[in-house]
């Protein structure tokens, strides 16, 4: 045996071992009905052709490696970003699991958050008791500051009410009547993540400001000073958010970050388990009405919330994910138009310095063509950023793009000599990003961990960067925003570019004449 | 004397180069080039001069005598290209210790020899003498010729430590080892006539790699290569060779005169960056190895590949024209390369606004005024700020440089090519020419040069670091036009020795009282050491009226 107790294998090591191969083929041939290995072979090169690619984007009905989740994770994402809030999605308490699961594996933290475990009979017969029940026991156990409530599909194809539902909830004594339950109807068979936080953000701004559900008064608009601040759904939410804080900062800027989970989804480890931690709190959340300003990182996040909250009187800007040297211009431009104030030396500073990085490394990314999968907004910004570094943008494919984000890249690509070669493909999945790979090559994929297949079977260098980062941990932790955060994107880029190239030389004796210390 | 103030002396009497043979007997035995100034920035020592030279021998061991400073700081620092062996590039040192220096270093030295030897065996072992064990008196040359008797192979005393010089000295000092330990101890398997010598060619990025073909093509053959991709052997038996070759540099021009006069090798100087640089230097080889007996038809051969490669290549650049058509470029690097790739980007259609001339000899300046015309800006020692000015006012589109002059130029937000030696790509050869153009097309043409020239947008002009720089600048110049007398002063105060703080007032007033006519008496009138500020002086005698000493002064007499 491989295996023996003084040495435990681990699986990637013991099943290579003799006795487990002879194991797997003997299964394979008696009872896997094997093909022949050279018609597998042909099938395999046949799906790296032009002729596969048309059968390939002609796909109607299936998606094949989406690159997007549904809109209760979203939900979830925005929902911890307020002062102990609990997330209480409303159905079905496998999905929950999901985007605990999802969240924790990214994230390295624990990510608390309930369902109100909705099962047959609930789906026959309404989930307004699975309500009723789940408010008070997570009330009672968890000890919320406010419980946000979302939906899957299962009580979405029902039609239950939530605003109803919670009232009769409070009527019936679940909580208190005077606390803080806001909601959004979140289905997942309608857009994506970035539509469950857009909804669950809105819900729980249209609670605080509009008369909590007819409980109380509308807020009358007091104008201030302050400028609000909306992230999106963003796997840098942790490093991005402690960033912008500082850029507020430094620039004497009052703000109000919304949906703030930077700490809940990073919080230390020192004895203490905090179920909640930090988060916008539930005044500011309130007050976030009188603001002078909203920004938005990411306008595909906040398609309903910003038009929303224009309606209450104050000006709302959306960028989209920026990063780069003008598109951080931009933001902070804004930032400084709105308030007032000036930009200061410190990011002036820093400014320069990525300009010098640029400089300094632009010859190696110079010409490189990437491929680009992820959300909408994303997308967007790290296409902007790599023509700005004289890159090609070739494939930005966003499975949860729409036509009007196609729009917008195809005139950002318009106004680049480095885009004329790019295309975008809104609502496309992996395997149509397969195809192109294939056969429109490119230099490097960026892309969340799922690209790591698409990285072994077309052998394009992928690089790390969005939702969900699952097998490299505490990327989430250093900012990507900013002219700050933009260099650790040009850093990642470059140690790829860096990593190809001694990849391409490091055969002793035959290659490796190039393996240099200095690049 | 010790062996290694003779081998100084010996460098600094070389008649192949110019700069020393025009010294006197005193100023020879002060030191090649020029001078440290204790206090300013200064390049390498003669130790990293030595390493450079000789690290890109591929099958040889070397092992550094040291503390850690020297080899932990400079190991495997070269893109120098190897075809075979890579024991070259591992990092041998004896990294002494206290009690080394306490007892001396040379038991340890053995040892660490014995241990290559025994765990590595390579070809051949060279030992680098650094500053400690060399001033504790470690021997090296005694421990290595034991070492050699002990365990059958060479192991090659290379003495140059840090603090008898910079950088060049070390390469020639580097040069002389090979001549005295190692060129001649072999015989070649066979000889060619048509075997050659490349001496001073580093193989960088394996641009020899890139012209090797052609040889191959001609049936030459490189005997040895100094040092690129060289093997032990190689150059042991390279006194065998028909002619030889000294590509581009003068780092080791003592081996080439040296060869010559011991074998007969004749040399010739030559490069192979630039298109006519590289046909020019094929064509030499080919006159050269005729002459020493190579059959006639080489020649001719020669030059049909010549005529060749240059239709490939000019075909190869032409697609450029259009994208470079009123681009202005401005070329910054050292000596032989300013004027020699000066064609090739001509012929791509840019337009050259200047060249730095720091390092160029005279004929290398008469070259430049031939291909770019006599309104060339030749740049020479220039303070940062000016060539910033210079930089902006010219209204480059790019700079072509070394690593040194980058930051002015990234500073003056100008786009920039590094072509000097610690770069990815190799642009030796034709074939270097056209990827020449074309990592200046891309660096040209990348949009994040935008972001430099731009301010940020939040910037005013008050405000603006680049203008205000500028307006200094121009302030300046303007109260120096304005003011004749202040011009004078400040035309006066240009140094012209740099190593003895001599200015231009204090020669011209030499020159005038005196009625001096040649650089000799320069240097008697003055304090200025007419070393490396040579040619700066015969510009200033050939400037000034050639007079007697003024009718008052004779008066006065």
């Amino acid at each position: 045996m491989a295996q023996n107790a003084e040495h435990v294998l681990d699986h990637f090591e013991l099943f290579r071992g003799p006795e487990y191969q002879q194991m797997l083929d003997n299964k394979k041939k008696m009872y896997e009905n094997p093909r022949d290995p050279a018609e597998v072979e042909r099938i395999r090169e046949w799906a790296k052709t032009p002729e596969y690619r048309e059968k390939n984007f002609a796909r109607e009905a299936l998606t094949v490696n989406p690159a997007k989740a549904c809109q209760p994770l979203g939900a979830v994402f925005a929902s911890v970003g307020f002062e102990g809030t609990l997330p209480f999605v409303h159905g079905s308490q496998g999905c929950v699991a999901y985007y605990r699961s999802h969240l924790s594996r990214h994230f390295k933290e624990p990510s608390s958050c309930v369902s109100s475990s909705m099962t047959e009979d609930a789906a026959v017969f309404g989930g307004l008791n699975n309500m009723i029940d789940g408010l008070a026991n997570s009330y009672n156990m968890y000890k919320p500051r406010m419980i946000a409530v979302s939906t899957t599909c299962m009580a979405e194809v029902i039609g239950d009410d939530l605003n109803a539902f919670i009232k009769t909830s409070k009527e019936k004594g679940s909580v208190p009547a005077e606390f803080d339950v806001p909601f959004a109807h979140t289905p997942a068979f309608v857009g994506s993540h970035v539509t469950g936080y857009d909804n669950a953000l809105k819900g729980i701004l249209e609670h605080f400001w509009d008369g909590k559900a007819g409980t109380t008064p509308k807020l009358e608009r007091t104008p201030n000073e302050k400028i609000n601040f909306i992230g999106g759904f963003d796997g840098y939410t942790v490093g991005n958010l402690r960033e912008i804080k500082r850029i507020f900062e430094l620039m004497g800027i009052q703000y109000t970050i919304l949906a703030d989970n930077s700490d809940v989804l990073d919080t230390p480890t020192d004895g203490e388990f905090r179920m909640y931690d930090g988060g916008t709190t539930l005044e500011d959340a309130a007050n976030a009405v009188h603001a002078k300003a909203t920004i938005s990182m990411q306008q595909w996040c906040t398609e309903k919330t910003l038009p929303f909250i224009s309606d209450h009187g104050h000006e709302v800007v959306a960028f989209n994910y920026p990063v780069g040297v003008s598109a951080t211009d931009e933001f902070l431009m804004a930032l400084s138009r709105i308030s007032g104030k000036d930009i200061p030396d410190k990011l002036a500073r820093e400014r320069g310095r990525l300009i010098d990085a640029m400089a300094d490394s632009n010859a190696h990314i110079h010409g490189k063509k990437f491929a680009i999968y992820g959300d909408p907004d994303l997308c967007y910004g790290l296409a902007a950023f790599l023509l700005e570094l004289g890159a090609e943008p070739i494939h930005v494919l966003s499975t949860n793009g729409n036509k009007a984000w196609e729009a917008k890249l195809r005139a950002l690509f318009a106004g680049s000599s480095f885009g004329q070669n790019c295309h975008a493909y809104p609502g496309r999945d992996l395997w149509h990003m397969r195809s192109l790979l294939f056969t429109e090559p490119v230099d490097f994929l960026i892309g969340n961990t799922y690209g790591k297949y698409l990285e072994r079977d077309t052998g394009t260098p992928l690089i790390r960067i969005g939702f969900p980062i699952f097998d490299r941990h505490h990327h989430h932790r250093y900012p990507v925003w900013g002219y700050q955060g933009s260099m650790n994107i040009l850093v990642k880029i470059l140690d790829a570019i860096f990593e190809d190239i001694d990849k391409k030389t490091n055969v002793a004796g035959k290659t490796d004449y190039s393996f240099d210390i200095i690049r | 004397m010790s062996s290694l103030s003779a081998a100084i002396q010996d460098v600094f009497n070389e008649p192949g180069c110019a700069k020393n043979a025009n010294k006197s007997e005193a100023e020879r035995k002060k030191g090649c080039t020029k001078q440290l100034q204790p206090g300013s920035a200064a390049g390498g020592c003669a130790f990293d001069g030595a390493k450079i030279a000789l690290q890109p021998f591929t099958d040889v061991a070397h092992l550094v005598h040291g503390p850690i400073a020297c080899e932990g700081n400079s190991w495997d620092n070269r893109g120098a290209a190897s075809s075979g062996a890579s024991i070259w590039r591992t990092g041998f040192t004896t990294d002494m210790n206290e009690t080394d220096i306490v007892f001396g270093g040379e038991k340890r030295l053995y040892h660490a020899i014995r241990e290559i030897v025994e765990k590595y065996n390579p070809t051949a072992i060279f030992v680098y003498q650094t500053c400690v064990p060399a001033m504790i008196g470690d021997d090296i040359n005694a421990v290595c010729k034991a070492a050699s008797q002990k365990f059958g192979k060479p192991v090659i005393p290379i003495n140059s430590p840090g603090f008898v010089g910079p950088k060049s000295l070390g390469s020639k000092l580097a040069g002389e080892a090979l001549l005295e330990h190692v060129i001649g101890t072999e015989e070649p398997d066979h000889t060619t006539p048509y075997d050659i010598n490349l001496i001073g060619e580093y193989n960088l990025s394996g641009e020899l790699w890139q012209v090797k073909p052609l040889f191959d093509e001609l049936g030459i053959r490189i005997l040895s290569c100094i040092s690129g991709d060289g093997k032990y052997r190689e150059v042991a038996s390279s006194h065998r060779a028909r002619a030889a070759m000294m590509v581009c540099s003068k780092a080791m021009i003592n081996v080439a005169r040296k060869m010559e006069e011991r074998y007969g090798i004749p040399f010739f100087e030559g490069s192979f960056y630039g298109i006519q640089d590289s046909s020019d230097s094929l064509r030499e080889i080919a006159r050269l190895l005729v002459e020493r007996g190579a059959p006639e038809d080489l020649i001719e051969r020669t030059e049909a590949v010549i005529a060749r490669e240059e239709a490939r290549v000019w075909a190869a650049i032409e697609p450029y024209k259009p994208r470079f058509s009123g681009k202005r470029a401005l070329l910054i690097t050292g000596g032989v390369k300013s004027w020699s790739v000066v064609a090739a980007l001509q012929e791509a259609g840019l337009e050259l606004i200047g060249t730095s001339v720091k390092k160029s000899t005279k004929e290398d300046k008469e070259r430049i005024k031939e291909r770019m015309g006599q309104d060339a800006h030749m740049i020479e020692d220039m303070k940062p700020r000016e060539m910033y000015k210079m930089l902006k006012d010219a209204k480059a589109d790019i700079m072509l440089s070394g690593g040194k002059s980058q930051f002015v130029a990234l500073k003056a937000a100008m786009p920039w090519l590094d072509i000097n030696q610690e770069r990815y790509h190799a642009y030796m050869g034709y074939v270097g020419m056209v990827k020449l153009v074309e990592e200046i097309d891309k660096a040209l043409f990348n949009p994040m040069w935008e972001q430099l020239r731009r301010s940020a947008p939040w910037d005013d002009t008050a405000n603006n670091r680049q203008l205000k720089a500028i307006a200094q600048t121009d302030a300046l110049a303007a109260e120096i036009a304005a003011d004749p007398a202040l011009a004078d002063t400040t035309r006066r105060a240009k140094k012209i020795c740099f190593c003895k703080e001599v200015n231009l007032g204090t020669i011209e007033d030499a020159i005038r009282s005196h009625g001096l006519t040649s650089i000799e008496a320069v240097r008697r009138h003055t304090d200025a050491v007419g070393g490396c500020c040579k040619r700066r002086i015969e510009d200033i005698l050939v400037a000034m009226p050639v007079s007697s000493p003024p009718a008052m002064l004779q008066a006065a007499e």
